[in-house]
This record gives structure tokens, sequence and C-alpha cells, in this order.
């Protein structure tokens, strides 16, 4: 969105001159809102007054980037606060925390394993936070090497002594880290450090109205590479911080608070942990540090940072091809389906409660439901028979029947010939699937 | 879309006779039915004949305030009868109306800001009305700033574009749709916007049927409110429907009944 | 720097529901629970108020239920007796309320008469002092001759009764009406059909308007949930511009969609890449509350002990006063 009338003439000479062309600078200012006229026509506006209106039309949130190479983690650049008015764009950043004081070369080792396989997808846990409890700058630095020397990800070093983080600061600075995090008591040493070797910059404050004021600073050291973190570090607190953060840069265009944000769990306990890092992936932070290591526990909460990261707009397919529900033996019933998610699910869970080990075909039209695909020939006999085929499902099963969504009960006839295989119309919804399960293939399909 | 109901205007004869027998009947039927109807406010107009508009706007204020608890919007040129008017408003009231002349301005925002009240404020100076669109947003940039300066935020503020018959002043139809849209971009939050809907229809055939074409198109250029008939049930429906279409209301099947129904 | 706070101002706010009654209500609840209520976004207390914490129910069998073998250690002892299984669930794992799932008057089951039904419901209601919900079987034409007799034999107790869909939601609808219960209105991931069975729903009685539950069809983590996610958050925030048909409290079950998926079943010898089974399953089903709890919901329906407490602790996180 662009300025507004009477922001643009907050920044104008308010003389009514006239020498732009327009009866008053107010006038001006609207025909520079709706894009009918551009800032050089007045000679009288100041550098400050240029420079204010510049970046007042910047993206409301910046990208800031952390790692390099195929590791890069871009974090920022959101426009929305709700994802259903578009989309969000660029998934939270989950770093596992990694002491300088426990067996840091096993916890690496274990956290760079922290990547996942599911339903056609490969969830990635992008980066690791290295924390300095040790007190020694000699022990971080190692510990900061180590950790570089095992994974590839996206680093980040924290601590608040400018002096543990200097060193390690230099041993990876090829590496990108995001540097955290400069306090109202070492900004002026941290953010000479990061900008120095020109890496990113955690700020964090005491409080909301204090990190304003430090985020002001630490831009006006020329630094603006930054990531934002209130201090706050209850589960609710942080939510109202993380809100006002996203609601003030978007809706407002605060500048001191346009950077991505950081969140810290707190719990000790890993599920408790997990759930409070979902609660922060949900409402806007880009990057969430967190202790947990095992698989079962990323594994839910990079699942949900995948779905709310979904574009909305778009239909979410899945793989298109052959699914197992259950155990199916060869003569399993064939159920057909599209690749639109929704319906692919609605329609697995049916079949499974059907407690009827089965297959479910589900052929690609690039993820829209039934009747969509079907209107659009997405679902035609010509793709269905494609998709038997692409499977191989003629060697699975003994019998040659396909069970059809009872909506397109008129690709039947056509079906039939294309294909060579017995069609069965099923139910027009999927709630009746069980049912119509039970009913046919209680003993198997013969 | 804000819909504030007409009716109860000294201009229609029921009312003026009401007025000038101190008969509250009228008013208080035509408070409820316009309520019942969707109206979110009622406005209140003694009339152009009044000899005593102070008087008459305090007892139009409280005979409406006895029968509907909807805000009210009071219309008048004359300040001294808003005034009276809004020292006895159980809830934030409208002022309807002030063109953006400087006196004036300083007169209704300063009341304004005492009382609470929203604003409508009209895109017209000393000189009339403008023609084109860059002038009118030019007068409306002017009530949002002054506002400003008396601590009103825009978005208390309504500004009407100012609509003429569309028998003798065709070529405004678009200068009004596009203010309407530049309107917007003024401030942040903007300006609401209205419009008198029935000045559109002055003098034509067909007149119900230019108002609610020109309330649907008005709503797809920003407008967030109109004076209007709330009694009209065919205008309400395409209101409704329009909210739909531009995604202000969650459809549902029943939707024109849910609009008309809300301040049930 | 004082930096200025941005609160929204909205207009409504989200109805409250009362569940259960107690003795001077013609009930024979210790308490009742009132949800709903809220005039902000979720947790966001800075703004408006969130008066009543969202509760959580776990969930009772009429039959021995084939759920993972994890579960055996927790219920196996009660399967086979709704009446313990209930209070095993309030006094041991600290569950809000109960909601009971007649799954066995499926005809494709075990087929209970709607008076067998009726007197599992009783069993439950003796058994536990919270308010109860209950639901059918699934099956619309079965569960049409269950809700009449359910909702008489515990008159008097406000129960939460369903569900009513847009296509079938009379039976239930007319059964609560008569007997002072509070209706489910369940619409498929589809929040014009929320809106209007809501509407329908008023239509047969305007005092059972304060009196729906919204059920607008949860999904699970990784299988749609963030449709639900975005159906809720659109219906909350419609409900406090003022859209009254949507302003009802919400109700949604984690437990049942979450145990049906894969990743909370499969166990760690076949899929070792995901980690150990019941600590995966746990999540699967607490993550899965956690997002229901960002967009809006108001009663949770849990199945896991360890994920009710999760949830649980959560919950407690969130009420805490965040204003500026
Ligand atoms: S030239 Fe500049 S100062 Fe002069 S009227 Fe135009 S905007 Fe105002």
């Amino acid at each position: 969105m662009g300025l507004t009338g009477l922001e643009i003439y907050k920044h104008l000479p308010k003389t009514n001159c006239k020498d732009c062309g327009s009866p008053t600078c107010l006038a001006f200012a609207m025909a520079l809102a709706s894009g009918k006229a551009s800032l050089d026509a007045c000679p009288h506006v100041t550098d400050e007054a240029k420079e204010a209106l510049d970046s007042a039309s910047a993206p409301p949130i910046k990208l800031v980037t952390v790692g390099t190479g195929d590791h890069k983690v871009e974090l920022g650049e959101e426009t929305e606060i709700f994802r259903h008015d578009k989309r969000f764009f660029h998934p939270t950043g989950i770093a596992v925390l990694i002491s300088d004081s426990e067996d840091v070369a096993a916890k690496a080792e274990q956290f760079d394993d922290l990547e996942f396989e599911r339903v056609g997808m490969h969830y990635i846990t992008d980066m690791v936070a290295i924390k300095c409890d040790s007190g020694d700058a000699g022990k971080f630095k190692e510990a900061v090497e180590t950790v570089a020397g095992k994974t590839e990800k996206a680093l980040i070093l924290m601590t608040e002594d400018p002096a543990i983080m200097e060193g390690a600061l230099e041993a990876v600075a090829d590496r990108k880290p995001l540097v955290c995090a400069a306090t109202s008591d070492n900004f002026e040493k941290m953010t000479e450090l990061a900008k120095g070797k020109d890496c990113p910059l955690v700020v964090k404050g005491s409080d909301i109205n204090d990190l304003a004021e430090l985020v002001e600073k630490v831009v006006g050291l020329g630094h603006k590479e930054l990531v934002i973190d209130s201090g706050a570090r209850e589960t609710s607190q942080v939510l109202a911080d993380l809100t006002q953060f996203r609601r003030l840069a978007v809706r407002k265009k605060f500048r001191l608070f346009g950077y991505p944000a950081l969140a810290v769990t707190t719990k000790d306990d890993p599920k408790e942990e997990i759930i409070q890092a979902g609660v922060y992936v949900s409402k806007y932070a880009d990057v969430v540090v967190l202790k947990a290591c095992e698989k079962q526990q990323l594994l839910p909460l990079l699942s949900w940072r995948q779905n709310l990261y979904t574009d909305p707009q778009k239909p979410i397919a899945v793989e298109a091809g052959l699914y197992d529900v259950g155990e199916p033996g060869e003569d399993a019933p064939v159920y057909v389906t599209t690749n639109f998610s929704l319906t692919y699910f609605i329609v697995e869970g049916e079949v499974e409660s059907s407690r009827i080990p089965s297959r479910v075909l589900s052929v690609d039209t690039g993820g829209i439901s039934v009747l969509t695909a079907y209107a659009d020939n997405k679902f035609s006999a010509e793709t269905i028979t494609e998709a038997i085929k692409k499977c191989g499902l003629e060697d699975k099963v003994k019998h040659k029947k396909l069970v059809l969504p009872g909506h397109v009960a008129v690709l039947k006839g056509t079906l039939e010939e294309e294909s060579g295989w017995e069609v069965m119309v099923g139910p027009r919804e999927a709630s009746g699937i069980t049912k119509y399960a039970k009913d046919n293939f209680a003993g198997g399909v013969s | 879309m804000i819909i504030i109901g007409e009716r109860i205007n000294g201009m229609f004869k029921d009312i003026a006779r009401a007025i000038n027998d101190r008969d509250p009947g009228p008013v208080q039927e035509w408070a409820k039915k316009q309520e019942y109807n969707g109206a979110h406010y009622l406005d209140i107009n003694v009339g152009p004949s009044s000899t005593e508009p102070v008087e008459a706007m305090k007892w139009l204020v409280e005979v409406a305030q006895e029968a509907s608890d909807l805000p009210l919007a009071l219309d008048s040129t004359k300040y001294d009868a808003i005034e009276a008017g809004l020292k006895l408003c159980k809830q934030p009231a409208m002022i309807n109306s002030v063109p953006a002349e400087m006196a004036k301005m300083e007169r209704v925002f300063a009341m304004a800001a005492e009382y609470g009240a929203e604003v409508i404020g009209l895109a017209m100076n000393e000189e009339g009305i403008p023609k084109d669109a860059d002038m009118r947003v030019g007068l409306a940039a002017e009530l949002v700033a002054t506002a400003d300066a008396f601590g009103i935020s825009p978005d208390m503020l309504y500004i009407d574009p100012l609509a003429l018959p569309c028998n003798v002043a065709q070529d405004h139809g678009p200068e009004v749709m596009r203010t309407l849209r530049e309107i917007k971009m003024i401030s942040d939050p903007a300006p609401k916007t209205t419009v008198g809907l029935s000045n559109i229809s002055q003098g034509t055939k067909n007149r119900e049927l230019i108002n609610r074409t020109f309330a649907v198109m008005a709503m797809a250029n920003g407008l967030d409110s109109a004076i209007a008939d709330a009694c009209d049930d065919e205008l309400m429906a395409a209101v409704a429907s329009a909210r739909i279409i531009l995604d202000m209301d969650i459809y549902c099947d029943s939707f024109v009944d849910v609009f008309k129904q809300r301040n049930r | 720097m004082a930096v200025e706070i941005l609160k929204e101002k909205y207009r409504s706010k989200v109805g409250e529901v009362v569940l259960g009654a107690t003795k001077e209500d013609g009930g024979t609840r210790s308490h009742t629970i009132t949800v709903g209520g809220e005039s902000a976004l979720p947790y966001l207390h800075f703004e408006g108020e969130i008066p009543n914490r969202p509760v959580v129910a776990l969930e009772v069998w009429d039959i021995v239920p084939e759920w993972n073998p994890c579960f055996e250690q927790y219920y196996g002892d009660v399967y086979n007796d709704p009446g313990a299984w209930a209070k095993k669930c309030v006094e041991e794992y600290g569950a809000d309320l109960i909601q009971v799932r007649l799954k066995g008057a499926d005809p494709d089951l075990k087929d209970h008469s709607p008076e067998d039904c009726a007197a599992t419901v009783k069993k439950v209601l003796e058994a536990v002092s919270v308010p109860v919900m209950v639901i059918g079987c699934g099956k619309a034409d079965k569960d049409n001759t269950i809700y009449n007799p359910i909702a008489e034999a515990a008159a008097g107790e406000n129960l939460v009764m369903g569900v009513g869909e847009l296509e079938n939601y009379k039976a239930v609808t007319s059964a609560c009406m008569a007997n002072n219960h509070v209706v489910i209105a369940q619409s498929p991931i589809d929040i014009n059909i929320c809106k209007q069975l809501n509407i329908l729903i008023a239509e047969m009685s305007p005092a059972m308007s304060t009196r729906i539950i919204i059920d607008p069809t949860v999904a699970a983590l990784g299988y749609g949930i963030e449709y639900s996610y975005s159906i809720m958050e659109r219906a909350r925030n419609g409900a406090l511009q003022g859209d009254k048909m949507l302003a009802m409290p919400m109700y949604g079950n984690a437990g049942f969609e979450s145990w049906r998926q894969k990743e909370a079943n499969i166990s760690a010898d076949e899929q070792p890449g995901w980690g150990e089974q019941e600590e995966r399953g746990i999540l699967w089903e607490a993550t899965t509350a956690m997002a229901y709890l960002q967009s809006g919901i108001d009663i949770l329906v849990m199945r896991h002990p360890e994920a009710l407490k999760a949830i649980k602790g959560n919950i407690d996180d969130l009420m805490k006063n965040n204003s500026y």
C-alpha cells in the first residue's frame, strides 16, 4: 500500500505556493497519493522529507537472510495479519538450541538429522542456535566451530557479551550467522561486530518500548539487517508483543518494528515446549529458538509450519498415485478420487473407517476437487486411465474393478471403454463410503 | 453499509404536522419502522420551514430516543439546533453536516470533539460544489486535515462527495465515483464516506431503481454509508447483495434477511 | 519511547453459552461451565475481554473403542464401564467435562437401542458431576431416534447434544428445545453453511440462538487443519465485527481427528524417521489442539491424558493478562 495524502502532506512545506501546479500542498499530496504527480514537481521539498517519503514506501517488513547458499533462511517480508487475506510468505525458521556446556558434537549430529519425509514433502529443521552458557570465549568458539563442522544449516550465535561473540563470529562469519543479541548494555559493540561482518543482528529489548528505542539507535549506527525480540518470555506476553510487531508494521508502517521477529521458548518439558513454540509459529514469529531435539517432537511442529504457510488461494495437492489404506491384498477394493488434498484426505479417512483394507487412486487434477476437475476435463476417462497405467494397478489387484465418485457417474461408460476396467458407481458424498464399503466389499472384491 | 434512515424530516408532511402539534405518534412510528427495517442511525431534521428550530430539534431528539435505541444523525444548517440536540443524545450522535469552510468547520469540529460526535463533511465550500473529482478530493482532504487539528480521528468523519440529480448533472456521476475511491487515499485510517442517496434521482422517473443502482455502484467504489429510505425493501436487498459480492459479509442462503435483521 | 499500541475496536462479541445445570436450575451438576463471551481475538487480553477460559473434554464411548494400544494403560480398565471411565477422566486426568460418544448405537456395530443410549448417558451423569456432552453414532437415521429419549431422560441437566447438520438438524434441535439442552451445529468446513445452519436453528426457536455451539468440522494437523484454522479465524472475526449468526462458541474434537492419522499411530519400527510413537501421537494431538486454540476454539475434545495436560498448561499460560 502506498502512502496516504495526509502522510505525504505532513512532509510538504505547507506554503501553498502553487509552484507544483496544484492549488495547495494538500491537493498536491493527494495527487501524489493517487499516483498522478511525482514528488519532483515540488521544488521546495527538503532532502529529509524526500528520504522519509522514500522509506515509507518500502515493504512493511524487511527481508532478512541468515546463512548462505542452499541453506540460507529468508525471514520476514510478511504483509498479512491473517493468512486467509492472502498468505504468509516466509516460513518461521525453527532453530534448535545447543549449549556450549553440553555434548555439542552429539547434539549437532542429532540436530542435522531432523529432516522428515511426509506426504511427498521434505521438512527441514532449518536453523541451529549455539548458546554460550560457559562464559568462556574459547569454549564458545570451539562449540560454534564444532557445530559449523557438523551441519551446513543456518547458525545463530547467542551471547550478550561482545568479547565472547567476537571470536566465534570471526570463525564462522562467512556462514552469515544471526548475531544474537544487541541489548541496551552492549548495542554499540554488537552492532559494530555484526555490521563489520555484514551479518544480521538480533536487537533485544527489555520490553516493547525499550526495543523500539534500541532499534532506532542501532539503525542510527548504520545497521539495518535486524531481527527484533521484545525480551518477553511468558507465552501470553510474547503472543501480544508479536501481534503488535506485525500489526504496527503492516497496518501503521511503524518502521522500528518493520523487521522479522524472534521468539524463544521457556518450557523444559518438551511437549509443553513444542506447544509453546506452536503458538509463536501461529502468531507471527519469524524465528523460534527451542531446545527439543527429538524427531517425534519436531515432526508435529514442522508439519504445522508447513500447513500454516501454504497458499490458501491455491488448492493443495497430494502427490498423485496409489495409496494403501491398511494392508490391502490382491482382492482389495480400489477407490478413485482427485489429488485435491481435502478431497483425498476425506476419502482416505472414510475408507479407513470402513476397516476394509483398500487402495485409493489419486488422479492428478492439479489439486482441484472432483466436480471442478470433471468440468475442466481433468478428471476424465483419459486421465483416470492414464493414472491406472502409471501406478501399475493391474499388477497389484487380481480383479478389474474401480469405485468412481457418485458425482461423476456419467463417466462410467467412457471410462469402461477407455480403460477396460469395470466401473462401480460409489456414493456421491465421501460420508457414504463406509456404508458402501460394508455393503459391497465385506468379503473382498468378487 | 451503514444506513442513516431519512424519514424523520420536517420536509415530510406527517413529520411537519407532528412537530407542529407536538404529537410524538408519527415520529416514533417511523423511528421504530426504520429500526425494524435495518437502519443504523436515524436522521433527525426539523424541516426547512420550522420557525423554532432549536426547540423543535430538542423535542424530536427526545421523542425519537423514547422509541428507538439507534444513534441519531442531527441534520440542520443551524448549529445551535444541533448543539441543543447533542446535549440530549443518550449516545454519541452524528452531526449532519459541515462544508469545507473554515468558520463552519471550526464551530462544528469543536462541538464534535466536545460531544464525541461523528461528522458528515460535505465536499463543497463557499464556491459551491466542484465538478471534478480532484477538487472534491481536495476539499475532503481539507476536512480531514482540519478535523485532525481538533483531535478528531479521520474515521469519525463521513465525507459526502455530493451527488447531483442525474437528469441535470449527468457528467458529475463518474466524478463522484472517482471521488469515493480517492477519498480512501487521504489518510489511514481513511475517512468514511456517505451520500444523500435520493439526491441522485430528484425529478427523474423510476427513482427507486436509480437510487439502488447508484447505491451498489457507489459501494463498489468505497461508499460506507447512505442517508436513505430504510423501508425501501428493494434497496436494502440490493445493498445486502452488494455486501456479499464485495466480501463485506459472509455469505449464507438467508443473506438478505440477515442484513435486514441485524439490528433486531 | 512509548509505542502506540494498536488495539482493534470491535463492534460486538461472542455470545456466552452455559453448559450443565446445578440443583437450583433443575440439574444435578456440581457446577456449570460458561463458554464464549470473547470481545477480542484469541488471548489478546490487551484489546478486550476473554472472560471464560476454553474448556477441555475427554471422550467416553459406550463400546470398547479400537484405539491405539498406547491407550490401554490409561483406559483399559474402564473401557467396559462408561461411568467408571468418565470418573477416571475427571478425577485422574482432569477433564473439565465429558463427551459421551454413543458409537454403539451404530446399526452396523452394536445397534444399541435408544433406551440403552439414554441409560448410558444417565450412568455417566451419575458417575461425574461435571457438565456432559452427548454425540450420536454418526448415522443420521439412527441418531434421530436416540436424541429425544436422551434429552428427556436428562431433562434439566443442560446437556450439549449433537450433531445437527444442514440436512438433518430438526430432530436434535427439537429434542434440545423441548428439554433445554444445548445443540452442536456442525457444518462441513464451510463457513456459509455454518452461518445458514445457525440461522435455521434460531428460526426454529429464537431461544435456541443462545444455545448453539458451532462445530466447523475440524481437520487434523497435516490433514487440512489450515482450512479449519482459517474458517475459525474468519468466523471469529465476523462475530467480533457484528455477525450475530457466527457469534457462537466453537467446538472441535482434536483427539478423534488426530488419532485417525498415520502420524499418531505408526510405530517407530515401521517409520524410524519419525521417532517414538506415543510421544509423537500426543504431540500430533496437542499441536492440533494448539492451532484450534489460536483460531478461537472454546471447547476442545481430547483423547490422550498427556495431550490434555500439555494443552491445559498452554491454556493457563494464554489466559495470563497481557495488557500494556
Ligand atoms: S510546490 Fe511544494 S510547497 Fe508549493 S504548493 Fe506545491 S507542494 Fe506546496
